[in-house]
């Protein structure tokens, strides 16, 4: 079976509606939408704004990481993922899932964004408040 | 020796200076022996990228230290996607 799969790195903004028109479809009764925000705060420090920058080859890992998901759970699969300037409240990741009933669609989901982040390669750099900024998770 | 191509990344391109460079490392050169070399390089920065990072070599990203080394080995720090 050939998988149902959008994965995009994005320099501009994400369109969330159409990575869940990606994925939805008459037979489906579920579409489950993760979208990463960027928010103001981390680790009790406030965060101004935040700098995401991808590996040349991060669309071909998100891509993969799609695709095994969507072999995994036979389930339509998109995510998109932005990189560059954003500020607080930019939509980071819209990562998106469906199926016939709920539960396969929040499980599929959750794998999907779990995966994202442990296996494709982009960085962030956090801006804060009054100090320096760094590179998050070293 | 041989060359590689050592490309680096976000908090890898702070700590080296640099985007990229080429150094020669010996003949079955592994990808622990470029990671003892870019830490004596570039001391404790280029450490604190490696504690957690990886290195990309013919497309996979490793942790293992044993890996031969091609023509191209990308420095990765640790992912912060999502």
């Amino acid at each position: 079976m050939t998988e149902r799969v959008l994965a995009r790195i994005a320099d501009t903004s994400i369109d969330v509606a159409e990575v869940e028109d990606f994925v939805a479809g008459r037979e489906h009764g579920a579409v489950v939408t993760f979208r990463g925000v960027v928010r103001d705060h981390d680790g009790g420090e406030t965060v101004t704004a935040l700098d995401y920058q991808g590996h040349p080859d991060a669309e071909e890992f998100l891509r993969r990481v799609c695709t095994a998901v969507a072999a995994e759970s036979g389930l339509p699969v998109a995510a998109v993922h932005r990189v560059g300037a954003l500020t607080i409240g930019d939509v980071a990741l819209a990562a998106s899932v469906a199926a016939p009933h709920r539960a396969e669609a929040f499980a599929a989901c959750q794998a999907l964004v779990d995966r994202i982040k442990v296996e494709v390669p982009i960085w962030k750099k956090q801006h804060y408040d009054g100090r320096a900024s760094d590179w998050v998770g070293l | 020796m041989a060359d590689v191509l050592v490309r680096y990344f976000a908090a890898a391109a702070d700590a080296a200076g640099r985007e990229e460079e080429t150094v020669s490392l010996p003949e079955g050169a592994t990808t622990g022996d470029l990671k003892r070399l870019l830490v004596e390089r570039y001391g404790d920065e280029m450490a604190r990228v490696f504690r957690s990072g990886s290195l990309l070599v013919d497309g996979r990203a490793t942790r293992d230290e044993h890996v031969p080394l091609g023509a191209r080995a990308d420095v990765l720090p640790p992912f912060a996607g999502g």
